[in-house]
């Protein structure tokens, strides 16, 4: 069952020097259940996209539906209940937590504002099964931010996310900022959650491994736009479009006998201000050619794997 | 474990390094006893998790530790034949951006904001090298050029470049007086990994030119695998394991390296779980008694509270501390 359908989805910003496209015609969907993993480098509007849906940012165009219903125009009081149902993780653990909240006031602020418990103790029952489930120990209650390390303040960020019994949860770079043995004790956590719970993900993040661990389909987004979208294993086993091939190749691995082939990428990202019709990444691209420069279609090449290049079928001889 | 010999013939010897830092009333032991050897045109990875005490092992080589809260406690670093902590602080200064220098973590705080790109490198010439001012510009512009920024880029300030330019920035002028030992700071874990990718590629082109040492510090096992020789993993302050990067990454042994391999999610693999280090690394005002990682290990003994293990060669120079080796390779507990 699909729970989120995003539909040409556009958030354009106003800035001096013209319209950046942060997020450019981005279509998906999210079975009920399943992860959706959206990588890219920094800049590519992948946090954008997550924030757009959950109605954090106001979206230019495009279209939200979100189990059957389309909720990309609403008014507050249905706004409140949309947030019910779907939350974020954010970043940096350090900074989306207000450090003068307890954990637990933390916690307990969605409970509060939505209503839900009348008595306090049952608030506070509440609370403390939160706390278990992500696993924060009881009596770390009254700790601050500040008395709590990365791991655990994510663990917060989550029980937050989670207080509400949402079905749908933004993950922006959750274990980004943690250190790798923090990060697996996090990202278990999460899949944990997900089997328990029936929890649907978007997960967001710059790191490739970790997100082909995490997704079951993957998007792979440049500057704007999704360029290639497909199962998570078909991704990393065959990617087809050029940037998803150079972007792979770029992680160092850490077989040191089996040294891949790199694919050099020449320059850096270029800017999503009043970009040019055509292939976003034909600038860098390889295989660039006179065709790049219009405007490109996705293209279903595989199935269920979807590509945006012009020279796509040409290139992996399909 | 070393011989008068090799330490002569190295050209960088840390030898039982300790510093800490004292806050209020409390000591932290950020690095504990600490012993390695670099040898020439050679790459060297310092890897562990944030807290290790890895950056503070490079501050401490390069003198810029700033003392109080740090305190060299103990050890000797040779260079060259020269010990540097009992130098002068007027010699350090000529030894510092010329035959040591470093490459930061953060570009974004590593440069002047207000300075422009070409001034600050040519400042790092002209200080070392008996030259005029338009040379060092001159120099710092074919720098740029070398590490690929087109050279009349030199008059831009650091905020007209991309988070990559900067690194490249910071490099080029890390390097602008040909030094022969590169402490790189996590030098591309700010940058995306197409960037990173570059970077990594310019810094080896670099070092084979000019057969610079380096000593790399990282989180990333990945960027160990790609740029190293030798590896040490820090653990609260001390190598646990030490060794060729073939001997870590084909047979790590002591525990935490095992938990490090474990936590990585693997990109050629569809495995669903993840093995990580249970706990959180320690409070290092506070470190536990006998083996620091005791308490997060899984194969931990009653013995490990009680004794540190000796750093032991399991053959070949590949240095272990651990006293339930034997256990652990023979296949005893598993996590």
């Amino acid at each position: 069952m699909t729970l989120l359908e995003v539909k040409n989805l556009k958030k354009y910003f106003e800035t001096p020097k013209g319209t950046l496209h942060a997020v450019d015609d981005v279509s998906f969907t999210i079975e009920k259940g399943k992860t959706l993993g959206v990588v890219g480098e920094s800049g590519c509007g992948k946090s954008t996209l997550g924030r757009t849906i959950i109605h954090l940012l106001e979206s230019s165009s495009g279209q939200i539906i979100f189990d059957g219903e389309d909720i990309t125009h609403v008014n507050k009081k249905k706004l409140h209940q949309i947030n019910e149902n779907m939350q974020i993780v954010f970043q940096d653990p350090y900074a989306s937590l207000n450090p003068r909240q307890t954990v637990e006031e933390t916690v307990a602020e969605p409970l509060l504002i939505s209503g839900r418990f009348r008595k306090k103790s049952d608030l506070e029952d509440e609370t403390g099964r939160l706390m278990d489930l992500v696993g924060i120990d009881r009596r770390l209650r009254l700790a601050y931010p500040h008395e709590l390390d990365g791991g655990r303040r994510q663990r917060v960020g989550i029980a937050r996310a989670l207080s509400l019994n949402p079905q749908f949860i933004v993950c922006d770079e959750p274990v980004s900022a943690l250190d790798v043995s923090i990060q697996a004790q996090v990202l278990n956590l999460l899949q944990d959650l997900q089997a328990k719970q029936d929890l649907t993900y978007m997960f967001v993040t710059h790191d490739l491994s970790v997100v082909r661990h995490i997704s079951h389909d993957i998007c792979v987004m440049y500057l704007g736009q999704i360029v290639e979208s497909s199962p998570s294993k078909e991704l990393f086993t065959a990617p087809l479009h050029p940037y998803t091939k150079a972007l792979l190749s770029a992680i160092p691995s850490t077989d040191i006998y089996a040294p891949h082939k790199r694919i050099p990428l020449k320059g850096e990202i270029t800017s999503p201000i009043n970009p040019k019709p055509g292939c976003r990444f034909a600038l860098r691209c390889p295989h660039a050619c006179e065709k790049c420069s219009t405007p490109q279609t996705v293209e279903e090449l595989l199935p269920n794997h979807f590509v945006a290049c012009c020279r796509g079928k040409e290139l992996n001889q399909l | 474990m070393q011989t008068t010999k090799q330490k002569e013939t190295s050209f960088l010897s840390v030898k039982n390094l300790s510093v800490e830092y004292t806050s209020d009333d409390e000591v932290i032991h950020a690095v504990n006893h600490v012993s390695f050897d670099l040898q020439k045109g050679k790459t060297f990875g310092l890897v562990g998790e944030t807290g290790a005490g890895k950056t503070t092992i490079a501050k401490a080589i390069l003198r810029i530790l700033p003392q109080p809260p740090a305190r060299i406690k103990s050890g000797e670093i040779f260079f060259e034949g020269e010990e540097l902590l009992g130098l002068t602080e007027e010699k350090m200064r000529k030894i510092r951006g010329n035959r040591i220098s470093m490459i930061f973590q953060d570009p974004m705080t590593a440069l002047n904001p207000i300075m422009r790109v070409g001034t600050q490198i040519a400042e790092a010439v002209r200080l070392h090298e008996n030259c005029s001012r338009v040379q060092s510009v001159e120099k710092a512009i074919e720098m740029l050029e070398m590490v690929g920024i087109p050279g009349e880029r030199q008059r831009e300030f650091p905020h007209q470049f991309s988070g990559g330019m900067k690194q490249r920035v910071v490099i080029a002028m890390a390097l602008a007086c040909n030094p022969h030992l590169l402490l790189a700071d996590e030098p591309t874990t700010a940058l995306d990994v197409t960037i990173q990718a570059q970077v990594l590629d310019m810094i080896n082109e670099l070092k084979r030119k000019n057969n610079t040492s380096m000593i790399m510090i990282t989180h990333d096992l990945g960027v160990v695998a790609q740029a190293c020789d030798d590896v040490a993993v820090v653990y609260a302050g001390e190598i646990v394991e030490l060794g060729t990067k073939e001997q870590i990454f084909t047979a790590p042994s002591h525990p935490y390296t095992l938990g490090l391999f474990g936590s990585l999610p693997d990109i050629h693999s569809d495995s669903q779980r993840l093995y990580p280090i249970e706990g959180l690394p320690p409070d290092p005002s506070n470190l536990p008694q006998g083996c620091s990682f005791h308490p997060r290990c899984p194969y931990a003994t009653r013995a490990c509270g009680d004794r540190q293990a000796a750093l032991a060669d399991l053959g070949d120079r590949h240095l272990c501390r651990c006293i339930n080796l034997e256990q652990i390779q023979k296949g005893g507990k598993k996590p």
